[in-house]
């Protein structure tokens, strides 16, 4: 199982990763810098809402349509010679692929970047059966060496600075000390392709499957992907069950706004298109292939009617790079495999109540529903999990302070009932709170109100503005 | 396969009833755009402004005739001793590869191979410094190579060797990927392996700088054809 964290953890380790200011710095260029090329590629592709049009519509109707579409992919993906196994949870998966592994004799596993095999804990799975995995994402490889998680989907290592990455290679390859990310990527190519090229089991996840033709869609730059599936003998590929769309001519769609939004490209350097296990004579490919199909929660996500939007995520990543609270502290701070935006979401439905605080961690303004390419109203999702949240069988234990500003913010609902007496309140904090205040803002309220001045400053109560009408 | 019945019936009791919902028939497929011999050099300069832009090199726009010398040179220019060599698409590979062993480059000729023979062909595909494959298309507004494996023309062609060179038939691009898609067709893409090419190998997860050549080819160059007659 994942690292997934209770209330009082998020509460701890967000306020940590607040304080940090290097993270900060870190987090607010990588995030800026992706948003400025997401901005200048948009502007140079006119149709790029169309496409976004067409891709909210296609995914929407292949959500609706998921029980037929799984049978057609099934079917499509024996008839090319791949077998295929449906796990109901992360555990079937990780039993099912490390249990392969083992009847195969694999000695060299080699992994492309998959969020999914995150989400299942495969890596974890591998090392328990003594069985070396090795990440050959290079983002995803940096972190594997620190013994972390990826702390965002599409850039893994993006909290590490190229010093930190310099450091790591320094103290677990003993070379030279170097920061320059050209011959950091050096290092790790060469100490890649010697693993790639004795690798005898390969485990990629899956961007995209066409239930029309059986074909795979594992979208990538570095080319991990590419190797991981044509090098090893035996090669899985891990999917969600809402991966599939009906056919080819649906994909262009997704394509031409994928790479736009999650790393400001117009198609990534790699789309590897793969149907089936390699044919007679070939060079290249796995003798055997199997996919995994996941639900793990997510078949649930889509009985219920306003959740199941969230089934239409591409996980490009792009509502993190907007969101002021993933920007300030980060993909770690939320102790689950997917963080930011979509992470909150999908976290409580994968995890289970250990995740149900990460809807409220949202300001709820927005951005990443203006930024979302397959328009996934995401504000709406998580003030419904909220609302489930808060109705459910077991409602959150949350930690003290934040107890308090609940039971406060329901006798300031009641209050507010009356304005008369609202505004007579304030006139009396507007006079017992002036001698704290200084050029107009408060910054040290007492009681759990400390909490909101810790980190910011409160405008001073005035009484003299009176609201209109 | 009693989880692939339960998921299924998880998800179809989830969809409800599931009926009511409107088939998912888009239009038909758009019929593939051949572009007129005028369309072809506005089609080739847009390619190559992309291609550049993703950091390939566009080589240049050469008659059949004058193809085995342009890759003679480009395997001099860039220092290869050894050259991997897949069958094309539409090039005479036969006569490139006994051009460059006359001008003493180790020539590696990818064939069919038993499953025994292929590790070390993919060991001598790997050593090799500079691989050439035919693409099968071209996408002008991304700058993208449309490459479909076959026994003779291996993935690792275009994967393994630090430097890649694509060569592409002038009619074989087009306007954008959906057209690209169009054209290989589903049966195209069902037929093997099709990997879609935009630019050589490169990561951003170090401080999001760009860096060429991670796993796959540092440089990648691109040679168009243009046969006189045409």
């Amino acid at each position: 199982m994942p690292e997934v964290s209770k209330a009082r953890d998020f509460f701890e380790s967000s306020t940590a990763a607040i304080a940090d200011h290097e993270l900060r710095r870190k987090l607010e260029s990588a995030s800026s810098r992706h948003l400025d090329h997401f901005a200048q590629v948009k502007a140079e592709f006119p149709p790029y809402e169309e496409e976004r049009d067409a891709a909210h519509r296609i995914k929407t109707d292949a959500i609706a349509h998921l029980d037929e579409l799984l049978i057609e992919l099934t079917s499509s993906l024996q008839a090319r010679g791949c077998k295929v196994f449906f796990a109901e949870d992360a555990a079937q998966a990780r039993d099912y692929i490390v249990g392969l592994a083992k009847a195969k004799g694999a000695k060299n596993v080699v992994k492309g970047k998959s969020m999914t095999t995150e989400e299942i804990d495969l890596n974890d799975a591998f090392a328990k059966a003594g069985i070396d995995a090795v990440e050959t994402d290079l983002g995803e490889y940096i972190v594997q060496l620190r013994g972390e998680r990826p702390s965002h989907i599409i850039t893994p290592a993006i909290h590490l600075s190229k010093e930190d990455i310099g450091q790591l290679f320094t103290d677990k390859f003993g070379i030279d000390y170097t920061a320059e990310p050209e011959k950091l990527t050096a290092e790790a190519r060469s100490r890649l392709r010697a693993i790639f090229l004795a690798a005898d089991f390969g485990v990629t996840g899956v961007n995209f499957a066409i239930a029309e033709t059986g074909t795979l869609i594992v979208v990538e730059n570095e080319g991990n992907g590419r190797l991981s599936s044509t090098m090893p003998e035996t090669f899985v590929a891990v999917m969600g069950i809402e991966k599939v769309i009906p056919r080819l001519e649906d994909l262009s769609h997704f394509l031409e706004i994928l790479a736009r939004t999650a790393t400001g490209q117009k198609l990534t350097t790699y789309t590897s298109f793969v149907t089936g296990p390699r044919r007679e004579g070939d060079l290249d490919g796995p003798r055997e292939m199997h996919v995994v199909i996941l639900d793990n929660g997510r078949s649930a996500m889509l009985a219920d009617p306003v959740l199941r939007e969230a089934l239409n995520c591409i996980r490009c990543g792009a509502c993190l790079n907007v969101c002021p609270i993933y920007r300030r502290i980060g993909g770690h701070a939320y102790r689950s495999v997917y963080p930011g935006p979509i992470g909150s979401i999908v976290s409580p439905n994968l995890f289970g109540s250990a995740a149900g605080h990460l809807p409220f961690a949202s300001t709820l303004c927005g951005a990443c529903k203006d930024i979302c390419p397959v328009k996934i109203d995401i504000p709406r999702i998580l003030l419904h999990l909220r609302w489930k949240e808060s109705t459910g069988k077991h409602p959150l234990k949350w930690p003290r302070a934040i107890e308090r500003a609940r039971r406060g913010a329901r006798r300031f609902a009641k209050t507010a009932q009356y304005p008369r007496t609202i505004r007579a309140l304030g006139k009396f904090a507007a006079i017992l709170l002036k001698p704290f205040a200084h050029n107009g803002y408060l910054r040290r309220m007492p009681g759990p109100f400390g909490n909101w001045t810790k980190y910011r400053n409160f405008p001073r109560p005035r009484p003299h503005k009176r609201p209109q009408g | 396969m009693a989880e692939l019945h339960k998921i299924i019936a998880n998800v179809k009791d989830a969809l409800g009833s599931g009926a009511q919902n409107n088939s998912h028939d888009a239009d038909a497929a758009a019929a593939i755009p051949v572009s007129p011999s005028a369309q072809r050099a506005e089609l080739v300069s847009a390619f190559a402004r992309e291609l550049e832009e993703v950091g390939g090199k566009f080589l240049g726009i050469v008659t059949p005739a004058e193809l085995t010398s342009r890759i003679v040179t480009l395997a001099g220019e860039i220092g290869a001793k050894s050259v991997a060599i897949g069958q094309g698409v539409a090039s005479d590979m036969g006569a490139i590869g006994e051009a460059l062993e006359r001008a003493d480059f180790r020539i590696v000729r990818t064939l069919p191979v038993a499953d025994i023979e292929r590790a070390p062909m993919r060991a001598r595909v790997a050593d090799a410094d500079l691989g050439i494959a035919d693409a099968d298309f071209a996408i002008a507004s991304t700058g993208t190579l449309a490459v479909v494996s076959n026994p003779q023309r291996p993935s690792s062609l275009t994967l393994l060797p630090p430097a890649s060179l694509a060569i592409v038939q002038i009619d074989r691009i087009m306007p954008n990927l959906a057209a690209a898609l169009a054209a290989i067709g589903p049966a195209g893409v069902a037929a093997n392996r099709l990997t879609l090419i935009t630019g050589p190998s490169r990561t951003a997860d170090i401080e999001k700088r760009i860096v060429l050549g991670v796993h796959g080819p540092k440089s990648l160059h691109v040679i168009v054809v243009w046969p006189h007659d045409d």
